[in-house]
Protein backbone atom coordinates (compact mmCIF):
# COMPACT_ATOMS: atom_id res chain seq x y z
CA UNK A 1 0.00 0.00 0.00
CA UNK A 2 1.34 3.41 -0.90
CA UNK A 3 1.48 6.09 1.70
CA UNK A 4 -1.05 8.92 1.32
CA UNK A 5 0.51 11.96 -0.30
CA UNK A 6 1.53 14.66 2.15
CA UNK A 7 -1.01 17.38 2.80
CA UNK A 8 1.69 19.75 3.93
CA UNK A 9 4.80 21.31 2.47
CA UNK A 10 7.88 19.90 4.19
CA UNK A 11 8.94 22.01 7.19
CA UNK A 12 12.03 24.16 6.71
CA UNK A 13 14.50 25.79 9.11
CA UNK A 14 12.19 28.77 9.59
CA UNK A 15 9.27 26.76 10.93
CA UNK A 16 10.53 23.37 12.13
CA UNK A 17 9.95 24.21 15.83
CA UNK A 18 6.29 24.88 15.08
CA UNK A 19 5.81 21.46 13.50
CA UNK A 20 7.88 19.66 16.15
CA UNK A 21 5.68 21.31 18.78
CA UNK A 22 2.52 20.22 17.01
CA UNK A 23 3.69 16.60 17.11
CA UNK A 24 3.79 16.93 20.90
CA UNK A 25 0.35 18.58 20.98
CA UNK A 26 1.73 22.05 21.63
CA UNK A 27 1.19 25.39 19.91
CA UNK A 28 4.53 27.09 19.43
CA UNK A 29 4.93 30.70 18.40
CA UNK A 30 7.86 33.06 18.24
CA UNK A 31 8.58 35.37 21.12
CA UNK A 32 11.03 38.22 21.55
CA UNK A 33 13.68 37.49 24.21
CA UNK A 34 14.22 41.21 24.77
CA UNK A 35 10.73 42.71 25.07
CA UNK A 36 8.70 39.49 25.53
CA UNK A 37 6.27 40.31 22.68
CA UNK A 38 4.74 37.34 20.87
CA UNK A 39 4.51 37.33 17.08
CA UNK A 40 2.73 35.67 14.20
CA UNK A 41 3.43 34.70 11.47
CA UNK A 42 7.13 33.79 11.34
CA UNK A 43 9.46 36.77 11.55
CA UNK A 44 13.18 37.34 11.87
CA UNK A 45 12.83 40.63 13.73
CA UNK A 46 10.51 41.61 16.57
CA UNK A 47 7.78 43.96 15.33
CA UNK A 48 7.64 45.72 18.70
CA UNK A 49 11.26 46.49 19.58
CA UNK A 50 13.21 45.53 16.47
CA UNK A 51 15.32 42.89 18.21
CA UNK A 52 16.47 39.85 16.24
CA UNK A 53 16.75 37.91 19.50
CA UNK A 54 13.62 35.91 18.69
CA UNK A 55 12.98 32.40 20.01
CA UNK A 56 10.25 29.78 19.76
CA UNK A 57 8.17 29.27 22.89
CA UNK A 58 5.09 27.31 23.93
CA UNK A 59 1.92 29.40 23.78
CA UNK A 60 -1.01 28.82 26.11
CA UNK A 61 -3.17 27.47 23.30
CA UNK A 62 -6.09 29.39 24.80
CA UNK A 63 -7.98 32.16 23.11
CA UNK A 64 -11.28 33.53 21.87
CA UNK A 65 -12.90 33.59 18.45
CA UNK A 66 -12.34 37.01 16.86
CA UNK A 67 -14.47 36.06 13.88
CA UNK A 68 -15.50 33.04 11.83
CA UNK A 69 -16.71 31.96 8.39
CA UNK A 70 -17.67 28.73 6.67
CA UNK A 71 -15.72 27.28 3.75
CA UNK A 72 -18.24 25.97 1.20
CA UNK A 73 -15.94 24.89 -1.62
CA UNK A 74 -13.44 22.04 -1.60
CA UNK A 75 -10.01 22.64 -3.02
CA UNK A 76 -7.80 20.55 -0.75
CA UNK A 77 -8.14 16.81 0.09
CA UNK A 78 -8.76 17.70 3.74
CA UNK A 79 -11.94 19.60 2.83
CA UNK A 80 -13.55 16.49 1.35
CA UNK A 81 -16.76 15.58 3.18
CA UNK A 82 -16.17 18.30 5.77
CA UNK A 83 -18.03 21.27 4.34
CA UNK A 84 -18.96 23.63 5.77
CA UNK A 85 -15.53 23.80 7.36
CA UNK A 86 -15.41 26.42 10.10
CA UNK A 87 -12.66 28.97 9.51
CA UNK A 88 -11.77 31.15 12.47
CA UNK A 89 -9.45 33.90 13.51
CA UNK A 90 -8.47 33.22 17.11
CA UNK A 91 -7.18 35.92 19.45
CA UNK A 92 -4.68 34.08 21.62
CA UNK A 93 -4.02 35.08 25.21
CA UNK A 94 -0.55 36.03 24.00
CA UNK A 95 -1.97 38.94 21.96
CA UNK A 96 -1.62 37.53 18.47
CA UNK A 97 -4.39 36.63 16.06
CA UNK A 98 -4.08 33.33 14.16
CA UNK A 99 -6.00 31.96 11.17
CA UNK A 100 -7.14 28.37 11.68
CA UNK A 101 -10.11 25.99 11.80
CA UNK A 102 -12.55 25.23 14.62
CA UNK A 103 -13.49 21.55 14.89
CA UNK A 104 -15.98 19.63 17.05
CA UNK A 105 -18.52 22.45 16.88
CA UNK A 106 -21.91 23.26 15.36
CA UNK A 107 -21.04 25.73 12.57
CA UNK A 108 -24.29 27.62 13.19
CA UNK A 109 -23.48 28.18 16.87
CA UNK A 110 -20.01 29.66 16.52
CA UNK A 111 -19.93 33.29 17.65
CA UNK A 112 -17.35 36.03 18.04
CA UNK A 113 -16.02 35.95 21.59
CA UNK A 114 -16.38 32.19 22.09
CA UNK A 115 -13.59 30.54 24.17
CA UNK A 116 -11.46 28.02 22.29
CA UNK A 117 -8.36 25.91 22.86
CA UNK A 118 -5.74 24.33 20.65
CA UNK A 119 -6.31 20.80 19.35
CA UNK A 120 -4.30 18.49 17.12
CA UNK A 121 -5.67 16.63 14.13
CA UNK A 122 -3.74 14.05 12.15
CA UNK A 123 -3.48 13.82 8.37
CA UNK A 124 -3.72 10.41 6.62
CA UNK A 125 0.08 10.38 6.45
CA UNK A 126 0.31 11.06 10.19
CA UNK A 127 1.25 14.74 10.16
CA UNK A 128 0.05 16.81 13.12
CA UNK A 129 -2.25 19.66 12.09
CA UNK A 130 -2.87 22.43 14.61
CA UNK A 131 -6.55 23.37 14.88
CA UNK A 132 -8.83 24.69 17.64
CA UNK A 133 -11.93 23.36 19.39
CA UNK A 134 -14.44 24.95 21.77
CA UNK A 135 -12.94 25.24 25.29
CA UNK B 1 -7.86 79.47 3.86
CA UNK B 2 -8.04 77.21 0.83
CA UNK B 3 -5.55 74.35 0.87
CA UNK B 4 -2.94 74.93 -1.87
CA UNK B 5 -3.69 71.49 -3.36
CA UNK B 6 -7.47 72.04 -3.47
CA UNK B 7 -8.19 72.27 -7.22
CA UNK B 8 -4.53 72.62 -8.15
CA UNK B 9 -4.77 69.61 -10.48
CA UNK B 10 -7.39 67.99 -12.66
CA UNK B 11 -7.99 64.80 -14.60
CA UNK B 12 -8.06 65.57 -18.31
CA UNK B 13 -7.87 62.15 -19.95
CA UNK B 14 -9.38 58.69 -19.49
CA UNK B 15 -8.68 55.47 -21.35
CA UNK B 16 -10.50 52.18 -20.73
CA UNK B 17 -9.75 49.04 -22.76
CA UNK B 18 -12.11 46.14 -23.39
CA UNK B 19 -12.66 44.28 -20.10
CA UNK B 20 -13.06 40.66 -19.07
CA UNK B 21 -11.74 37.60 -20.85
CA UNK B 22 -9.43 39.61 -23.07
CA UNK B 23 -6.49 37.26 -23.52
CA UNK B 24 -3.71 39.75 -24.09
CA UNK B 25 -0.53 40.68 -22.24
CA UNK B 26 -1.07 43.12 -19.36
CA UNK B 27 1.75 45.29 -20.77
CA UNK B 28 -0.14 45.64 -24.05
CA UNK B 29 -3.44 46.36 -22.29
CA UNK B 30 -1.62 49.08 -20.33
CA UNK B 31 -0.22 50.55 -23.55
CA UNK B 32 -3.64 50.58 -25.20
CA UNK B 33 -5.19 52.28 -22.15
CA UNK B 34 -2.50 54.98 -22.32
CA UNK B 35 -3.08 55.61 -26.05
CA UNK B 36 -6.85 55.77 -25.44
CA UNK B 37 -6.35 58.30 -22.63
CA UNK B 38 -4.06 60.48 -24.79
CA UNK B 39 -6.64 60.50 -27.59
CA UNK B 40 -9.47 61.16 -25.13
CA UNK B 41 -7.57 64.17 -23.73
CA UNK B 42 -6.84 65.56 -27.20
CA UNK B 43 -3.11 65.38 -26.53
CA UNK B 44 -0.18 64.08 -28.54
CA UNK B 45 2.05 61.34 -27.24
CA UNK B 46 4.90 63.86 -27.17
CA UNK B 47 2.94 65.93 -24.63
CA UNK B 48 3.22 63.14 -22.05
CA UNK B 49 6.10 63.83 -19.67
CA UNK B 50 5.11 61.68 -16.71
CA UNK B 51 4.15 58.04 -16.22
CA UNK B 52 3.06 56.31 -13.03
CA UNK B 53 2.52 52.56 -13.29
CA UNK B 54 0.61 50.11 -11.09
CA UNK B 55 0.32 46.39 -11.85
CA UNK B 56 -2.34 44.04 -10.51
CA UNK B 57 -2.15 40.52 -9.18
CA UNK B 58 -0.35 39.31 -12.31
CA UNK B 59 2.36 41.91 -11.61
CA UNK B 60 3.17 42.02 -15.32
CA UNK B 61 3.45 45.75 -16.00
CA UNK B 62 6.49 47.70 -14.94
CA UNK B 63 8.92 50.47 -15.80
CA UNK B 64 9.71 49.14 -19.31
CA UNK B 65 6.15 50.12 -20.29
CA UNK B 66 7.63 53.50 -21.23
CA UNK B 67 9.71 51.71 -23.87
CA UNK B 68 6.66 49.85 -25.21
CA UNK B 69 5.02 53.26 -25.46
CA UNK B 70 8.02 55.02 -26.97
CA UNK B 71 8.02 57.63 -24.21
CA UNK B 72 11.63 58.71 -24.11
CA UNK B 73 11.56 62.16 -22.55
CA UNK B 74 9.80 61.71 -19.25
CA UNK B 75 10.30 63.97 -16.25
CA UNK B 76 8.44 61.65 -13.88
CA UNK B 77 8.49 57.84 -14.04
CA UNK B 78 7.94 55.27 -11.36
CA UNK B 79 6.19 52.02 -10.47
CA UNK B 80 3.83 52.26 -7.53
CA UNK B 81 2.14 49.64 -5.39
CA UNK B 82 -0.51 50.12 -2.73
CA UNK B 83 -2.79 47.31 -3.96
CA UNK B 84 -6.37 48.57 -4.23
CA UNK B 85 -5.36 52.01 -2.98
CA UNK B 86 -2.82 52.44 -5.80
CA UNK B 87 -5.04 54.23 -8.29
CA UNK B 88 -5.99 56.90 -5.76
CA UNK B 89 -2.37 57.14 -4.65
CA UNK B 90 -1.06 57.60 -8.20
CA UNK B 91 -3.47 60.46 -8.82
CA UNK B 92 -2.42 62.10 -5.54
CA UNK B 93 1.30 61.95 -6.35
CA UNK B 94 0.62 63.06 -9.92
CA UNK B 95 -1.45 66.01 -8.65
CA UNK B 96 1.38 67.13 -6.38
CA UNK B 97 3.92 66.73 -9.20
CA UNK B 98 1.98 68.77 -11.78
CA UNK B 99 1.10 71.41 -9.19
CA UNK B 100 4.79 71.85 -8.44
CA UNK B 101 6.06 71.88 -11.98
CA UNK B 102 7.75 68.49 -12.11
CA UNK B 103 5.75 67.55 -15.19
CA UNK B 104 2.79 68.80 -17.22
CA UNK B 105 0.83 65.69 -18.19
CA UNK B 106 1.22 62.59 -16.05
CA UNK B 107 -0.38 59.33 -17.12
CA UNK B 108 -1.43 57.00 -14.29
CA UNK B 109 -2.01 53.50 -15.59
CA UNK B 110 -3.19 50.16 -14.20
CA UNK B 111 -3.47 46.94 -16.18
CA UNK B 112 -3.80 43.30 -15.32
CA UNK B 113 -4.49 40.02 -17.09
CA UNK B 114 -4.98 37.36 -14.40
CA UNK B 115 -7.53 35.41 -16.45
CA UNK B 116 -5.91 32.69 -18.51
CA UNK B 117 -7.62 30.89 -21.35
CA UNK B 118 -9.19 27.64 -20.14
CA UNK B 119 -8.66 28.48 -16.47
CA UNK B 120 -11.44 29.09 -13.95
CA UNK B 121 -12.01 32.63 -12.77
CA UNK B 122 -11.45 31.64 -9.14
CA UNK B 123 -7.93 30.44 -9.87
CA UNK B 124 -6.77 33.95 -10.70
CA UNK B 125 -6.73 35.28 -7.16
CA UNK B 126 -6.44 32.01 -5.20
CA UNK B 127 -2.76 32.33 -4.30
CA UNK B 128 -1.43 33.82 -1.11
CA UNK B 129 -0.89 32.95 2.50
CA UNK B 130 2.55 33.07 3.97
CA UNK B 131 3.95 29.64 3.47
CA UNK B 132 5.65 29.28 6.79
CA UNK B 133 4.65 27.68 10.09
CA UNK B 134 0.87 28.03 10.42
CA UNK B 135 0.86 29.82 7.07
CA UNK B 136 1.79 26.58 5.36
CA UNK B 137 -1.44 25.14 6.75
CA UNK B 138 -3.60 27.79 5.09
CA UNK B 139 -4.68 25.62 2.14
CA UNK B 140 -5.77 22.93 4.62
CA UNK B 141 -7.75 25.48 6.61
CA UNK B 142 -9.32 26.98 3.48
CA UNK B 143 -7.48 30.32 3.57
CA UNK B 144 -6.75 31.18 -0.06
CA UNK B 145 -6.31 34.78 -1.15
CA UNK B 146 -8.25 37.73 0.22
CA UNK B 147 -11.76 36.32 -0.09
CA UNK B 148 -11.95 34.34 3.19
CA UNK B 149 -10.43 37.24 5.09
CA UNK B 150 -13.17 39.59 3.90
CA UNK B 151 -15.81 36.93 4.62
CA UNK B 152 -14.45 36.68 8.16
CA UNK B 153 -14.57 40.45 8.53
CA UNK B 154 -18.17 40.55 7.26
CA UNK B 155 -19.22 37.83 9.72
CA UNK B 156 -17.83 39.81 12.64
CA UNK B 157 -19.93 42.79 11.53
CA UNK B 158 -22.96 40.47 11.48
CA UNK B 159 -22.15 39.06 14.96
CA UNK B 160 -21.56 42.47 16.55
CA UNK B 161 -24.24 44.59 14.87
CA UNK B 162 -26.87 42.29 13.42
CA UNK B 163 -25.97 43.09 9.83
CA UNK B 164 -27.82 40.62 7.61
CA UNK B 165 -27.32 38.68 4.40
CA UNK B 166 -30.04 40.90 2.91
CA UNK B 167 -27.88 43.95 3.53
CA UNK B 168 -25.08 42.40 1.47
CA UNK B 169 -27.67 41.41 -1.14
CA UNK B 170 -28.87 45.02 -1.37
CA UNK B 171 -25.35 46.13 -2.34
CA UNK B 172 -25.08 43.47 -5.07
CA UNK B 173 -28.60 44.05 -6.40
CA UNK B 174 -28.42 47.85 -6.27
CA UNK B 175 -25.13 47.97 -8.14
CA UNK B 176 -26.49 45.61 -10.78
CA UNK B 177 -29.22 48.16 -11.43
CA UNK B 178 -26.55 50.73 -12.17
CA UNK B 179 -24.64 48.25 -14.36
CA UNK B 180 -27.74 47.73 -16.49
CA UNK B 181 -27.32 51.37 -17.56
CA UNK B 182 -23.59 51.03 -18.28
CA UNK B 183 -22.87 49.67 -21.77
CA UNK B 184 -19.30 48.85 -20.69
CA UNK B 185 -20.36 46.71 -17.70
CA UNK B 186 -19.64 42.97 -17.80
CA UNK B 187 -22.78 41.86 -15.90
CA UNK B 188 -25.92 43.74 -16.93
CA UNK B 189 -28.71 41.18 -16.56
CA UNK B 190 -31.21 42.02 -13.80
CA UNK B 191 -30.59 40.56 -10.34
CA UNK B 192 -33.11 40.09 -7.53
CA UNK B 193 -32.93 38.61 -4.04
CA UNK B 194 -33.82 35.13 -5.29
CA UNK B 195 -31.04 35.32 -7.86
CA UNK B 196 -28.60 36.51 -5.21
CA UNK B 197 -29.60 33.70 -2.83
CA UNK B 198 -29.25 31.15 -5.64
CA UNK B 199 -25.66 32.24 -6.22
CA UNK B 200 -23.35 29.53 -4.80
CA UNK B 201 -21.60 30.04 -1.48
CA UNK B 202 -17.84 30.44 -1.63
CA UNK B 203 -16.92 31.21 1.95
CA UNK B 204 -20.13 31.86 3.87
CA UNK B 205 -21.37 34.62 4.43
CA UNK B 206 -20.24 35.34 0.86
CA UNK B 207 -21.98 34.07 -2.22
CA UNK B 208 -20.21 34.34 -5.57
CA UNK B 209 -22.25 37.52 -6.10
CA UNK B 210 -20.73 39.14 -3.00
CA UNK B 211 -17.37 39.06 -4.76
CA UNK B 212 -15.94 41.34 -7.41
CA UNK B 213 -15.44 40.17 -10.95
CA UNK B 214 -12.02 39.16 -12.19
CA UNK B 215 -11.10 41.10 -15.31
CA UNK B 216 -8.34 41.44 -17.83
CA UNK B 217 -7.97 45.01 -19.04
CA UNK B 218 -6.32 48.37 -18.54
CA UNK B 219 -7.32 51.86 -17.40
CA UNK B 220 -5.31 55.07 -17.67
CA UNK B 221 -6.03 58.60 -16.52
CA UNK B 222 -4.05 61.76 -17.28
CA UNK B 223 -3.46 64.33 -14.55
CA UNK B 224 -2.49 67.90 -15.37
CA UNK B 225 -2.59 71.30 -13.69
CA UNK B 226 -6.01 72.87 -13.21
CA UNK B 227 -4.87 75.76 -15.38
CA UNK B 228 -4.00 73.49 -18.32
CA UNK B 229 -7.13 71.38 -17.89
CA UNK B 230 -9.45 74.36 -18.28
CA UNK B 231 -9.19 74.62 -22.06
CA UNK B 232 -8.82 71.03 -23.15
CA UNK B 233 -10.94 68.66 -25.20
CA UNK B 234 -12.75 67.17 -22.20
CA UNK B 235 -14.46 68.92 -19.30
CA UNK B 236 -11.96 69.00 -16.42
CA UNK B 237 -12.53 66.92 -13.32
CA UNK B 238 -10.80 68.80 -10.52
CA UNK B 239 -8.96 67.09 -7.71
CA UNK B 240 -10.41 68.96 -4.77
CA UNK B 241 -8.96 66.93 -1.95
CA UNK B 242 -7.17 63.72 -1.10
CA UNK B 243 -5.62 61.66 1.68
CA UNK B 244 -4.34 58.20 2.51
CA UNK B 245 -4.27 55.99 5.59
CA UNK B 246 -2.42 52.72 6.03
CA UNK B 247 -0.94 50.41 8.58
CA UNK B 248 -3.20 47.75 10.04
CA UNK B 249 -1.58 44.51 11.14
CA UNK B 250 -4.14 41.71 10.87
CA UNK B 251 -1.85 39.43 12.91
CA UNK B 252 -2.21 41.36 16.17
CA UNK B 253 -5.26 41.04 18.37
CA UNK B 254 -5.14 44.60 19.71
CA UNK B 255 -6.81 45.91 16.54
CA UNK B 256 -10.42 45.36 15.51
CA UNK B 257 -9.27 45.41 11.90
CA UNK B 258 -12.39 43.73 10.50
CA UNK B 259 -14.57 46.60 11.67
CA UNK B 260 -12.43 49.73 11.98
CA UNK B 261 -10.52 50.40 8.77
CA UNK B 262 -8.03 53.14 7.81
CA UNK B 263 -10.83 54.75 5.75
CA UNK B 264 -11.89 56.48 8.97
CA UNK B 265 -8.61 58.43 9.06
CA UNK B 266 -8.48 59.10 5.33
CA UNK B 267 -11.83 60.65 4.39
CA UNK B 268 -11.93 63.48 6.97
CA UNK B 269 -8.53 64.73 5.86
CA UNK B 270 -9.49 64.53 2.18
CA UNK B 271 -12.68 66.51 2.86
CA UNK B 272 -10.77 69.09 4.90
CA UNK B 273 -8.42 69.64 1.96
CA UNK B 274 -11.48 70.00 -0.28
CA UNK B 275 -12.99 72.49 2.19
CA UNK B 276 -16.11 70.34 2.13
CA UNK B 277 -18.37 68.47 4.53
CA UNK B 278 -19.67 64.95 4.19
CA UNK B 279 -23.14 66.40 3.59
CA UNK B 280 -21.78 68.17 0.48
CA UNK B 281 -21.03 64.81 -1.17
CA UNK B 282 -23.54 64.11 -3.96
CA UNK B 283 -22.29 60.69 -5.04
CA UNK B 284 -19.76 58.03 -4.02
CA UNK B 285 -17.53 55.66 -5.92
CA UNK B 286 -16.59 53.16 -3.21
CA UNK B 287 -14.08 50.35 -3.70
CA UNK B 288 -16.25 47.23 -3.67
CA UNK B 289 -14.03 44.16 -3.82
CA UNK B 290 -16.79 42.56 -1.73
CA UNK B 291 -20.28 43.77 -0.78
CA UNK B 292 -19.18 44.20 2.83
CA UNK B 293 -16.39 46.61 1.81
CA UNK B 294 -19.00 49.18 0.75
CA UNK B 295 -20.84 48.97 4.07
CA UNK B 296 -17.75 49.24 6.26
CA UNK B 297 -16.28 52.05 4.15
CA UNK B 298 -19.46 54.16 4.28
CA UNK B 299 -19.48 53.72 8.07
CA UNK B 300 -15.82 54.67 8.41
CA UNK B 301 -16.39 57.65 6.11
CA UNK B 302 -18.98 58.81 8.65
CA UNK B 303 -22.19 58.54 6.62
CA UNK B 304 -23.69 56.62 9.54
CA UNK B 305 -22.63 55.34 12.96
CA UNK B 306 -20.33 52.35 13.25
CA UNK B 307 -22.45 49.22 13.00
CA UNK B 308 -25.40 50.90 11.29
CA UNK B 309 -24.10 50.53 7.73
CA UNK B 310 -26.45 47.67 6.90
CA UNK B 311 -29.54 49.60 7.96
CA UNK B 312 -28.16 52.74 6.30
CA UNK B 313 -28.09 51.17 2.84
CA UNK B 314 -31.17 48.95 3.26
CA UNK B 315 -33.61 51.53 1.85
CA UNK B 316 -31.87 51.48 -1.53
CA UNK B 317 -30.27 54.91 -1.15
CA UNK B 318 -27.18 53.79 -3.07
CA UNK B 319 -29.24 52.56 -6.06
CA UNK B 320 -30.58 54.51 -9.05
CA UNK B 321 -32.97 57.18 -7.75
CA UNK B 322 -31.59 56.90 -4.22
CA UNK B 323 -30.34 59.72 -2.00
CA UNK B 324 -26.66 58.74 -2.23
CA UNK B 325 -25.91 57.34 -5.70
CA UNK B 326 -22.96 54.98 -5.26
CA UNK B 327 -20.94 52.88 -7.70
CA UNK B 328 -22.97 54.22 -10.57
CA UNK B 329 -21.20 52.14 -13.21
CA UNK B 330 -21.99 48.87 -11.43
CA UNK B 331 -18.72 48.85 -9.51
CA UNK B 332 -16.25 46.02 -9.25
CA UNK B 333 -19.14 43.66 -8.51
CA UNK B 334 -20.90 44.16 -11.84
CA UNK B 335 -18.87 46.32 -14.27
CA UNK B 336 -15.23 45.24 -14.19
CA UNK B 337 -12.40 44.83 -11.66
CA UNK B 338 -9.42 47.08 -12.27
CA UNK B 339 -8.56 47.54 -8.59
CA UNK B 340 -8.87 51.23 -7.64
CA UNK B 341 -9.22 52.32 -11.26
CA UNK B 342 -12.80 51.01 -11.33
CA UNK B 343 -14.12 53.69 -8.95
CA UNK B 344 -11.74 56.31 -10.35
CA UNK B 345 -12.80 55.78 -13.97
CA UNK B 346 -16.50 55.98 -13.11
CA UNK B 347 -15.85 59.14 -11.07
CA UNK B 348 -14.20 60.75 -14.11
CA UNK B 349 -17.13 59.80 -16.38
CA UNK B 350 -19.59 61.14 -13.81
CA UNK B 351 -17.53 64.26 -13.11
CA UNK B 352 -17.60 65.12 -16.81
CA UNK B 353 -21.36 64.58 -16.97
CA UNK B 354 -20.84 61.75 -19.47
CA UNK B 355 -22.77 59.10 -17.53
CA UNK B 356 -25.72 59.03 -19.94
CA UNK B 357 -28.71 57.20 -18.48
CA UNK B 358 -26.82 56.62 -15.23
CA UNK B 359 -25.61 60.20 -14.75
CA UNK B 360 -26.02 61.22 -11.10
CA UNK B 361 -25.63 64.59 -9.40
CA UNK B 362 -21.91 65.20 -9.64
CA UNK B 363 -21.17 68.36 -7.61
CA UNK B 364 -18.87 66.50 -5.22
CA UNK B 365 -17.72 62.94 -5.79
CA UNK B 366 -16.11 60.90 -3.00
CA UNK B 367 -13.87 58.13 -4.30
CA UNK B 368 -12.29 55.36 -2.22
CA UNK B 369 -9.48 52.91 -2.86
CA UNK B 370 -8.94 49.96 -0.54
CA UNK B 371 -6.11 47.46 -0.56
CA UNK B 372 -4.99 44.33 1.25
CA UNK B 373 -7.63 43.15 3.70
CA UNK B 374 -8.97 46.58 4.64
CA UNK B 375 -5.35 47.60 5.31
CA UNK B 376 -4.50 50.32 2.80
CA UNK B 377 -6.69 53.26 1.90
CA UNK B 378 -6.79 56.26 -0.42
CA UNK B 379 -9.54 58.87 -0.76
CA UNK B 380 -10.12 61.37 -3.56
CA UNK B 381 -12.62 64.23 -3.65
CA UNK B 382 -13.40 65.13 -7.27
CA UNK B 383 -15.65 67.76 -8.80
CA UNK B 384 -16.47 69.39 -12.15
CA UNK B 385 -16.07 72.73 -10.34
CA UNK B 386 -12.83 74.13 -8.99
CA UNK B 387 -12.79 75.53 -5.45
Amino acid sequence: MTKSPSWLPAPDDSNLPFFEGAKEGRLRLQRCNDCSAWMFPVRVRCQSCGSTNVKWADASGRGTVYTHARLQREYHPRHSGRLPLVMVQVDLEEGVRVNTNLIDCDPEKVKAGMSVQVAIEHSPSGEAVVVFRPA
Amino acid sequence: MTHPMNSAAAICGLGITAMGRVYRDADDLAAEAVYLAIEDAGLKKSDIDGLLINAGVGNAVSIPLHISLGLQELNVLTFMQGYGSSAGQMIQYAAMAVANGLANYIVCVFADAPLLEGQRTGAAYAGGGRRNAMGSLYPLYGFAGALPMYALAAQRHMDLYGTTQEHFAEIAIGQRKWAAMNPAATKREPLDLAGYNASPWVVEPFHVLDCCLVSNGGVAVIVTSAERARDMKQPPVYVRGFAQAHGHDAGMSNQDAAIHTPAARSAPRALTMADAKLSDVTQCQIYDCYTYTVIVTLEDYGFCKKGEGGQFIADGKLSPGGALPTNTGGGELSSYYMWGMTPVAEAVIQGRGQGGARQAKNDLILVSGNGGVLNYHATLVLSPEAA
